[in-house]
């Protein structure tokens, strides 16, 4: 049997756990935690055989499908790409079950969170494995609700309610995007097919639907007075999902809040689940991203400008948790980026996004972790409270360490010496400087430099305030149980060398997904039913290209050194209310301002509520004219059943000769 | 000819003979073994039937025939009568006669069986009374139990009248063709639709069938029925003896009547929307769940009925389903009120009505598995997706739609809203409002029937698509035998 025909126990086995430790978890030691981890962990195998057995026979895609009933299938494709992300959500997550049970052991619901992460990690795997588009939205969805239920884990406090609700309606925008999106594409694909779809054809399926990204190309729409490719139409409002998803401006608003919930949770969520099913969503229909290239530009601005904006707001963040929380959303900035320069590289950035992808996981799970056990051991996310814990927590620091140097991008170029975030950062870093050429757009890259600096400056701030210097407070702490510190070494292990190991292996085993494999795309042509050509060869960079994002992470470092480490500047003259531009940014450019008060609240809140108030006084009162009429009528038709048997007999001899003469009018009425 | 055929039915008539005859030297205590021998008896029965699936053959002259759509139904009347038979344990436990409930019920289970397969009106009538006269005696099981012989009195009396209906319907059939087979009537119907003795004959027919099927006005006895019955009865009398009616209704209208459609087309649709408005808006007020149930069976049957009217292969095979899906739903149902009733009784011996909906409250913390199950069952009889309701209720009115009867889906529509009303309220005692009363614990037998039940409505709405295939091939006899 091939270790393929297994692929559907990977989400299988969490949804098991899901239900097992829903319902037993109480009874079992640590909340029943064995359960999850014995279910991931074997789903990480399957994942991690899968993935090998396809890089030594690429031919071996995993492709079932099983008609459910009418318009529905199941199925699931595991191609490449589908592969490393499953083995990176299972080992992340798993890594992350094993941690729980040290940092939760204090909780009061321990069953509780274990089945929801587990959960999630099922809905995620689901996501990844799905082949067709309409039951990756179903999986998305579950993805969504488990994470307002893990971000709203301590439901009693205010703030993680409000958080938890707040992360679950902002995606909803995306959502409701990507839904229509959906529905377009599956209106255009009926009408391809004329209405008349053979048997043993599912037109969601992504083999299908990219069989007809040509047709798709050629159809157009008028909106507001521009023609519109549908093709573009649709990848838009799938990147809209992706938007809200992933993270990226302007529905970013919901991330920094998801921190109410436990750490582990937000490593889980920012580092392997949630916020790359946009970025994946991206890659998985990449071939229709191809053809729509004004679509893609659109994913390498909003990409590049994430990266930047995020980043301003991250270096003036107190809170641990924060700074990080603004880091992912920058990075994944940095991924959307590396997928819009597709424009450029053509199928390459599928492989580039997803190295990032990637690593990323690795050390932000990291750097979550680590927060978690200097909270954990502290039991404060406050850095200016900090200081010093590298003398009570070395292996922490050692790690989080670690962690920074693989997020700023450490490493030489031309060489194959670095931690796993430069391979992969400068990589995009780097296309984006090819698009430039190519095309002439040099705002991403220039936008994407700029957030390089920030990034190594928020990140180094972080390090130089938590774990540098003194104390600040007597906060007291230790270092954390194995448990804990076990995972934290084995992802740094991988922040440092994973990126080294693999970035060549990696690039060309993800870019094929779409080339030789399930299917067999012509990127070229795609590109040029969007109208342009791609580069044809990645031409080599000038010296001070591929050096530049090194000097910005240094000098990153340089800085931070000087003011945190070294106080030859006085902060607190900066950080004050005066200062205007540090006003701005403390305040995250008021968008809660903006969004929450004036948009959401005013507009839609108020505005929506007038007109639904009136819409529903009307629903309201015609369900209950007829519920009343119902039951009015209810009550005296029960006056007929009089209980006597002779009536029962007169009823059923009155109701032969009526039928006889109500027949006989009918048809006479009839004919 | 080979007796083989018939094994299913010898099956039961073996095991009701040996229930009855060992019954009578078991001392009271270990009358416990005579249910597991009837259910194992049934079991052995469904497992035949199951295995000789796709047969098809007449026997005795032609009177007695096996095809995909008597094997359909006797499918569903060997699962109600397993789930009968395993909740009966429960119920008959320190009966002194215990022998007689399970011979009687199986008695009924080979009439509904001979119903499935009779191709003549003759067999049919007689297959019909065995069924009848078991179930009357079944419905007055509890002897000492006023409402319990009431129950039976009133089934027996309007029973009695609807048989000299069906058949007088009957003679004047035979009167006009000559015959009484099945497939010689429909050659032979010219003389019916020339004649005035068509319409009454399909009207009288329509009576003695009706009055099983429970359809308004021929209905009044089954709310008094199912309420005085012991509920493990009411399970078979609403899962199975109802779907007997709908057997012999498709079979003498559909295929033996075919010529005389026009006829009674206009008398189910007419029939059709009365019962299910009529069972659903009375079933809003009950406060005795048997009672709301019996009238939630009127409109299920009016439901089933909606296939009489569009007559097309899909709305007959979406009609079938709906049998198989209701024999799964509405037993379930009973036999859940069936577990509360015991528990209610078990508590206070004299009390006086053991299936009022206060009984209901907070059922989901006193009697989790039941609470759940009996959630399951009336999701499904609402028609919420996921279920067999649902599904049955999709092919159903969408044929319906499909064959340009909007009005009739419409209103089917509209009905299965109003029924929400009382099948939430039956959800909302169990699980909203609240008791001080302890946890019970639920008795087994009862348990392992509801979720035999709960499991055949979660699967037959999960994997719809193989039985609803299956039900379309019995439609399908029933068209290219008719047509």
């Amino acid at each position: 049997m091939a270790v393929g025909d297994l692929a559907f126990l990977i989400p299988v086995l969490p949804a098991l756990a899901f239900v097992l430790t829903f319902f037993f978890g109480k009874k079992l030691p640590t909340g029943g935690a064995i359960i999850p981890i014995a279910a991931i962990a074997t789903s990480f195998v399957i994942s991690l055989l899968i993935t090998l057995n396809l890089l030594a026979n690429p031919e071996e895609v995993v492709s079932q499908s099983y008609s459910w009933f009418a318009m529905l299938n199941i199925g699931i494709l595991v191609d490449p790409l589908a592969a490393v992300m499953l083995t990176m959500v299972t080992f992340v997550s798993l890594l992350i079950h094993i941690y729980s049970t040290g940092y939760m052991s204090h909780d009061k619901a321990p069953s509780r969170y274990f089945a929801e992460t587990a959960l999630f990690t099922a809905s995620m795997l689901g996501l990844i494995l799905s082949d067709n588009i309409l039951q990756l939205f179903v999986c998305w969805e579950l993805v969504g609700v488990c994470s307002y239920l893990l971000i709203g884990f301590w439901f009693e406090k205010p703030s993680a309610a409000t958080a938890a609700k707040k992360a679950f309606l902002t995606t909803r925008i995306g959502d409701v995007m990507f839904l229509t999106g959906i529905i377009v594409l599956f209106s255009d694909l009926f009408k391809i097919f004329n209405g008349n779809v053979p048997d043993g054809v599912y037109i969601l399926r992504f083999d299908e639907i990219f069989a007809h990204i040509p047709d798709l190309a050629a159809m157009n729409a008028n909106i507001l007075g521009m023609e519109v490719s549908h093709i573009t139409l649709i990848t838009l409002l799938f990147f809209g999902g992706a938007v809200g998803k992933s993270g990226q401006f302007p529905l970013h608003v919901w991330l920094p809040d998801a921190m109410e919930g436990p750490t582990t949770v937000s490593a889980l969520i920012h580092a392997a689940t949630m916020v790359t099913a946009g970025v994946y969503l991206v890659a998985r229909t990449f071939p229709m991203f191809i053809a729509a290239p004004d679509s893609l530009m659109v994913v390498a601005y909003v990409g590049a400008f994430t990266a930047l904006f995020a980043g301003t707001m991250g270096i003036v963040m107190n809170d641990l948790k924060r700074v990080l929380a603004y880091s992912t959303i920058s990075q994944l900035g940095y991924m959307m980026l590396g997928l819009g320069v597709g424009a450029a590289v053509g199928s390459e950035a599928v492989g580039i996004a997803l190295f990032h992808l990637i690593n990323h996981a690795f050390f932000k799970a990291l750097l979550f972790l680590c927060a978690g056990s200097v909270i954990h051991a502290v039991g404060t996310h406050d850095m200016r409270q900090l200081g010093g814990v590298a003398k009570v927590m070395p292996v922490t620091a050692v790690t989080m360490i670690v962690a920074s140097l693989a997020l700023t991008g450490i490493g030489i170029p031309g060489t194959s010496i670095g931690t796993s975030g430069f391979f992969s950062k400068d990589a995009i870093i780097e296309s984006a400087y090819l698009m430039g050429e190519t095309t002439g757009s040099w705002i991403p890259y220039i936008l994407a430099i700029a957030a390089a600096l920030l990034t190594s400056i928020y990140i180094f701030r972080l390090v130089f305030m938590t774990f540098y210097g003194k104390p600040r407070t007597d906060y007291g702490g230790h270092e954390s149980p194995a448990s804990m510190t076990i995972p934290l070494s084995i992802l740094a292990l991988l922040a440092l060398v994973f990126g080294g190991l693999t970035s060549k292996i990696f690039n060309t085993f993800v870019s094929e997904t779409f080339v030789n494999n399930f299917v067999n795309m012509n990127i070229h042509e795609l590109a040029t039913l969007g109208g342009y050509h791609l580069a044809e060869h990645a031409g080599e960079e000038p010296m001070l290209v591929l050096w530049l994002p090194l000097i910005m992470a240094l000098a990153g470092l340089v800085i931070t050194f000087l003011i945190y480490g070294l106080r030859i500047v006085n902060m607190d003259s900066l950080v004050s209310r005066n200062n205007p531009i540090y006003k701005l940014l403390y305040n995250r450019y008021y968008q809660n301002a903006i969004f929450t008060n004036f948009i959401s609240v005013k507009v839609i809140y108020e505005g929506f509520a007038f007109a639904g108030r009136a819409v529903d006084r009307g629903f309201d009162w015609t369900v209950k004219w007829f519920s009343d009429l119902a039951i009015e009528s209810g009550e005296s038709l029960r006056q007929f059943q009089t209980g006597a048997v002779q009536n029962y007999a007169t009823a059923v001899i009155t109701g032969v000769s009526l039928l006889v003469i109500l027949i006989k009018v009918v048809m006479e009425v009839l004919q | 000819m080979d007796i083989m055929l018939l094994a299913p039915e010898l099956a039961i008539v073996v095991t009701g003979l040996a229930v009855l005859l060992i019954g009578l030297f078991l001392p009271t205590d270990s009358k416990k073994v005579l249910g597991y021998l009837a259910s194992l008896g049934v079991l052995v029965a469904l497992a035949l039937t199951v295995s000789s699936l796709g047969t098809e053959a007449t026997l005795f002259n032609n009177t007695v025939t096996i095809d995909a759509l008597s094997q359909f139904f006797k499918i569903v009347f060997l699962v109600v009568s397993l789930l009968f038979a395993i909740a009966g344990i429960k119920y008959t436990e320190g009966h002194s006669n215990t022998e007689e409930f399970y011979a009687l019920g199986l008695f009924a289970t080979i009439g509904m069986m001979f119903v499935a397969s009779a191709n003549d009106l003759m067999l049919l009538f007689v297959a019909f009374e065995l069924a009848s006269l078991a179930t009357y005696a079944l419905a007055g099981f509890e002897k000492k139990n006023a409402k319990s012989l009431e129950a039976a009195m009133k089934y027996f009396i309007i029973g009695s009248l609807s048989a000299a209906l069906m058949l007088l319907g009957i003679s004047y059939v035979y009167g006009a063709t000559g015959t009484t087979s099945i497939p010689d009537i429909a050659a032979n119907s010219g003389v019916l639709v020339s004649s005035p003795m068509g319409i009454v004959a399909v009207v009288l027919l329509l009576a003695g069938f009706g009055f099983k099927i429970a359809l308004v006005p021929f209905h009044m006895w089954a709310p008094d029925t199912y309420q005085g019955s012991p509920s493990v009865v009411s399970a078979l009398l609403a899962a199975g003896s109802k779907k007997m009616g709908i057997v012999a209704a498709l079979k003498v209208f559909v295929v033996a009547l075919i010529a005389l459609k026009a006829d009674w087309q206009i008398a189910f649709a007419i029939l059709a929307v009365i019962t299910m408005t009529y069972g659903n808006v009375v079933a809003l007020k009950q406060t005795s769940v048997k009672r709301m149930l019996a009238y939630s069976s009127l409109a299920q049957a009016g439901y089933i009925t909606m296939a009489f009217v569009v007559l097309t292969p899909m709305a007959l095979g979406g009609g079938i389903f709906y049998a198989l899906s209701h024999g799964f739903m509405k037993a379930g149902a009973f036999i859940a009120t069936a577990a509360v009733g015991y528990m209610v009784l078990s508590e206070n011996k004299d009390s006086a009505d053991p299936d009022h909906i206060d009984n209901f409250r907070g059922l989901g913390k006193r009697m989790p598995i039941t609470a759940l199950c009996m959630t399951i069952f009336v999701f499904a009889l609402a028609g919420i997706p996921l279920t067999a309701g649902y599904m049955s209720k999709f092919v159903l009115f969408s044929s319906t739609i499909q064959s340009g009867f909007v009005w009739l889906a419409v209103i089917a529509i509209l009905n299965s809203a109003i029924s929400l009303g009382y099948y939430a309220k039956i959800v909302k005692y169990m699980y909203f409002l609240p008791t001080d009363s302890e946890k019970v614990s639920e008795p087994f037998p009862y348990t392992l029937a509801m979720i035999i039940a709960a499991v055949g409505v979660l699967v037959l709405g999960f994997w719809s698509e193989p039985f609803i295939h299956w039900a379309m091939e019995a439609a399908s006899v029933l068209i290219t035998g008719g047509m």
